[in-house]
């Protein structure tokens, strides 16, 4: 990315936009960039680095690798994931120039440092519950297979990982559970209710409902850790 | 006398001269000296006294004079009778003032009138009751005696001697006198005693029934008891008390041992069931009725038996397992309970609940009930059932439905119920279409009109296929097609109403295929656009044949012919060719019709060149080749019990049979093999899924929204009728139609769906 050229642009805006700029007032180390006001020509041609000339519109895997390697940070990163939230992106591993436009403009973000300046305030949404369980619930759209209604298990083993990792304490018995069972895929239903589950029910299950509609596949993850944990003869 | 103007003032000394004229009075009377009395004059001057305000010393004076008589005479007499005639003298002295007390208040009724009433205080007569109340009856050592002596009494009765009846009765009697308003003397003085001291006789009474060891023995003891007991207060007693007594042997002899009696090893209740004792089954019924909880404790252990009888019943093991034993012993078993129910248990509510719910209790323990019970009414159905006029079978039938009310799932029922009567229908074995119709009404009223609607639509069928094959033959003699020498005879099913049969097809021999072909042409003439598949496994074949070998040596086997014995070939030889008329399964015509080119065919031949199923092509060999001497059309060769792929078959050149017509009866197959069984079983899950899921949908779409358990309730509600969904199954359900979208949790609380239109 030319420096030079960066600023060059900004000069050329001042003038119309210095009455109402939003000024982006984050610095990242490293950049001696002035804050800027967003623009949206900068952010297409940002995409552009990024998309092929085959398909100008679409980013694809390479490209999102190379992006992220450039925002330092990993594929993996869950900064990514809510990300990709903000843009609305449909499928994990592309992006389209509407929906990069979407959330970057939301982000005020159009150049590498600018987001780079905002990756902690993408961290901080997931602190907010109701934010969070938006995020959970579009993971399972996001990551699954277009042509499939399910998320393949070692998939969402990995989203929930992820998204779950640091916050539920159940989460390995979860896993244990899943791969001695015969459940090949999760459906949405089971997604959403999985979150649900680890926030409402204690880790000693005691408060676990038996009435409370939740998804078969729940009732037998409880029946099994309680056999597990050898607080049950039910086989 | 002088007759003096009223005087207007009273000096003390005529008070008291009134007064003592009176006093001198009542002490006569109480003597018992009171013929030289003058009413009118003692009267008048009771009056006296008290209209001129000097009532209140009359009724000191009264209570003094009272009391000193019945303190220092009555009371001294009747302590000395303590140990010689002790309630006659008490009963003597009673009435004697009682009598007394009569004319002394006649006496001073003025003053009961004035005096009593404005200064509210106990009348004469009343307070002659206290008096004597206090002063004799519960005076210390005449109170303890007397009720000594009454419960004496009561023990020497119960023990069956003679007692002083009348004495009793009367000492009772003066009790319940003196409490006045009340029963309260009587019951402090006598009853309470009685009550507990007849407690601890029947507490050792008890003791010594159960010693007896039989539950009828027992009951019949207790029996005697109570009425004993109830005519004793009834006429000796008070007849207030009976209550009280019978309440207290109840207690003691019946609520303190009635699971004992009821559970007697070898005279209880269940000794009484298995031996058929309806009478003494009511006399505990009707003592047990007595007290609370009573009836519940004998209806508990006859619950208990009957779900032991009833299990013993069903569970019979696969091999032993016959339809027919199976529903007839269930029946057998309801009629027994019936009666108990009727004779011995009055057609109580109680009882009658409980036979039901057993009942549907261990029915439903074999999950071949179902069928079995649709194999019964197939035999009942069925030509030529032996020993039972029409009013016979309805009435086994009505009795059958009586089962089928108890059945949990009705559906497995219902799909073995179209088989069975597709198999009578195509078969031709039904009795009648009559009875046949009216089961069907049967099963209607119960059911409804989804139960019964395919199997009228099979009856439909039958009908229409009969006008369709009188068409057809109109049509064959019209238009001169030949039908290859075949008499050909075809019913039309509609798919939907019958059972649905795995589509295996075999190879006809030439000329019924043919033959079948004029047919199609002529059927899909007229309906087009429709499709016909032929079900070879429901057909039937009559062959005529001709046996050219020498007859089979009669000396070989015993053969009895029941029926009409042949019309003897024409040739009057006994070794001339035989015809018969074989009537055999279609797949046994495709096999027989291969004779007729070939003399000897291998199991291997066969199979290949009939292409009939492995499992009916062993059946259908066993028939022919190893069932009956009378039934042998085909030898097999090696002999023996095995059918393998290298066996051979030919044509058994010596058949013979009295009869001209041989129906070739098929191995039965009653009730289905194991793997049928799970086929069955695993349609059936599949329909209820859709069952379930129909419901949901339905109740979902009505309502909206709707919270879980509520949702599960509602679709048991719905279905149990049919079968009883468990709430994991339509939980599942629940989730597949979320995951189809057409039911969503609402955002606000995960329990409750909404139906997304």
């Amino acid at each position: 990315m030319d420096l030079g050229e960066d600023v060059s642009s900004l000069f050329g805006k001042r003038s119309k936009t210095s009455s109402n700029s939003t000024v982006n007032r984050s610095r990242t180390k490293g950049t001696e960039e002035a804050p800027t006001v967003f623009n949206q020509k900068k952010c297409i041609a940002w995409f552009r680095q990024y998309s092929t000339p085959s398909s100008p519109d679409t980013i694809g895997p390479e490209g999102v690798e190379m992006f992220c390697r450039d925002l330092n940070v990993e594929p993996e990163n869950i900064a990514l994931l809510v990300l990709s939230w903000k843009m609305g992106a449909k499928q994990m591993g592309y992006f389209t120039l509407q929906e990069w436009l979407l959330g970057l403009t939301d982000l005020q973000c159009d150049s590498l440092a600018k987001l780079q300046a905002k990756l902690n305030y993408l961290h901080s949404l997931l602190l907010d519950s109701s934010h969070f369980k938006s995020i959970y619930r579009y993971a399972f759209d996001f990551s699954r297979d277009k042509d499939q209604r399910s998320l393949d298990i070692e998939t969402a083993k990995a989203m929930l990982g992820l998204l779950l990792g640091r916050q539920w304490s159940l989460l390995n018995s979860f896993f244990q559970f899943l791969d001695q069972s015969r459940y090949r895929v999760l459906n949405k239903d089971q997604w959403c209710n999985v979150l649900e589950f680890s926030r409402a029910v204690d880790v000693d299950l005691k408060n676990y409902d038996v009435d409370g509609a939740w998804p078969v596949m729940l009732d037998e993850f409880v029946e099994w850790l309680k056999v597990n944990r050898g607080e049950s003869n039910i086989q | 006398m002088r007759i003096r103007a009223f005087p207007m003032t009273m000096d003390e000394r005529y008070v008291e001269n009134i007064w003592s004229l009176l006093k001198n009075a009542i002490q006569e009377i109480q003597k018992k000296n009171n013929s030289g009395l003058s009413f009118e004059e003692l009267y008048r001057n009771a009056y006296t006294m008290v209209l001129h305000k000097h009532g209140e010393r009359l009724y000191n004076g009264l209570r003094e004079v009272v009391t000193h008589h019945l303190e220092s005479k009555v009371r001294q007499d009747v302590l000395a009778s303590l140990n010689n005639n002790f309630l006659q003298i008490l009963n003597q002295a009673w009435n004697d003032h009682q009598t007394s007390m009569v004319m002394i208040r006649d006496i001073l009724m003025y003053m009961d009138r004035v005096y009593v009433q404005q200064n509210n205080v106990d009348n004469v007569y009343n307070l002659g009751l206290i008096i004597f109340r206090d002063q004799v009856v519960r005076y210390g050592g005449i109170r303890d005696h007397l009720r000594h002596i009454l419960l004496e009494m009561v023990v020497r009765e119960r023990k069956g001697e003679v007692a002083d009846k009348l004495s009793v009765r009367a000492a009772c009697q003066m009790l319940m006198v003196l409490g006045i308003d009340s029963r309260a003397v009587y019951e402090e003085d006598f009853e309470r005693p009685f009550l507990s001291q007849s407690a601890e006789f029947y507490r050792s009474e008890s003791q010594r029934f159960l010693g007896e060891n039989s539950a009828s023995v027992y009951i019949k003891k207790v029996e005697a008891r109570i009425n004993e007991e109830s005519e004793r207060a009834k006429h000796y007693l008070d007849e207030s008390t009976e209550q009280r007594i019978v309440a207290v042997v109840e207690e003691e002899l019946i609520q303190k041992h009635m699971k004992t009696i009821v559970e007697m090893e070898n005279s209880g209740v269940v000794h009484m069931l298995k031996c058929q004792k309806t009478d003494d089954l009511h006399c505990m019924y009707k003592l047990l009725g007595r007290v609370a909880d009573g009836l519940r404790t004998m209806a508990s252990c006859v619950s208990a038996h009957l779900r032991e009888e009833g299990k013993a019943l069903v569970n019979v093991d696969e091999s032993g397992a016959n339809a027919l034993n199976f529903v007839q012993s269930l029946l057998d078993l309801k009629d027994r309970y019936d009666t108990f129910l009727g004779k011995s248990f009055v057609n109580d509510p109680i009882f009658k609940k409980m036979i039901s719910s057993d009942f549907e209790y261990f029915l439903n323990l074999n999950l071949k009930s179902p069928e079995y019970l649709s194999l019964f009414i197939d035999d009942k159905l069925k030509k030529g059932v032996k020993g039972m006029t029409e009013q016979d079978i309805e009435l086994v039938l009505d009795k059958t439905m009586v089962l089928f009310r108890f059945l949990q799932e009705k559906d497995i029922f219902e799909r073995y119920y179209k088989q069975h009567l597709a198999k009578r229908l195509l078969l031709n074995k039904s009795v009648s279409d009559d009875s046949e119709k009216n089961m069907i009404s049967k099963l209607k009223t119960e059911c409804g009109c989804q139960f019964t609607s395919k199997l009228e639509g099979m009856f439909k069928d039958m009908s229409i296929s009969n006008m369709l094959m009188e068409d057809f033959k109109n049509h064959i003699q019209t238009s001169g097609t030949s039908l290859y020498g075949v008499d050909l005879s075809v019913r039309v099913l509609t798919t939907g109403f019958w059972p649905t049969q795995s589509s295996a097809t075999c190879t006809l021999p030439l000329a019924p295929r043919n033959a079948f072909e004029v047919f199609r042409r002529f059927y899909l003439a007229k309906h087009s656009g429709r499709q016909l598949t032929l079900q070879p496994a429901l057909g039937s074949a009559d062959l005529s044949a001709i046996f050219y070998g020498p007859r089979r040596e009669e000396s070989e086997t015993k053969e009895k012919a029941d029926g009409p014995s042949s019309s003897t070939p024409t040739s009057a030889s006994a070794n001339g060719p035989r015809k018969h008329i074989i009537s055999v399964s279609t797949y046994q015509m495709c096999i027989l019709m291969l004779f007729n080119t070939r003399d000897r065919l291998t199991y291997e031949d066969i199979m290949n060149e009939t292409d009939v199923p492995k499992k009916d092509l062993d059946r259908a060999l066993q028939s022919l080749a190893m069932g009956k001497p009378t039934q042998r059309v085909l030898v097999k060769s090696p002999k023996g019990k095995d059918i393998l792929p290298s066996s051979i078959f030919a044509v058994n050149d010596s058949f013979t049979s009295k009869l001209h017509r041989v129906k070739i009866q098929t191995v039965a197959a009653k009730g289905e093999s194991e793997p049928e069984r799970k086929e069955t079983r695993s349609k059936v899950d599949e329909d209820r899924k859709h069952e379930i899921e129909a419901a949901i949908v339905r109740i979902m779409k009505a309502r909206k929204t709707m919270q879980h358990n509520l949702l599960v309730s509602e679709v048991t509600e719905q279905l149990k009728s049919r079968f009883l969904p468990s709430p994991v199954i339509i939980k599942k359900r629940i989730e597949g139609l979320i995951e189809r979208e057409y039911l969503a949790r609402t955002p606000e609380d995960r329990k409750v769906y909404t139906y997304v239109a």
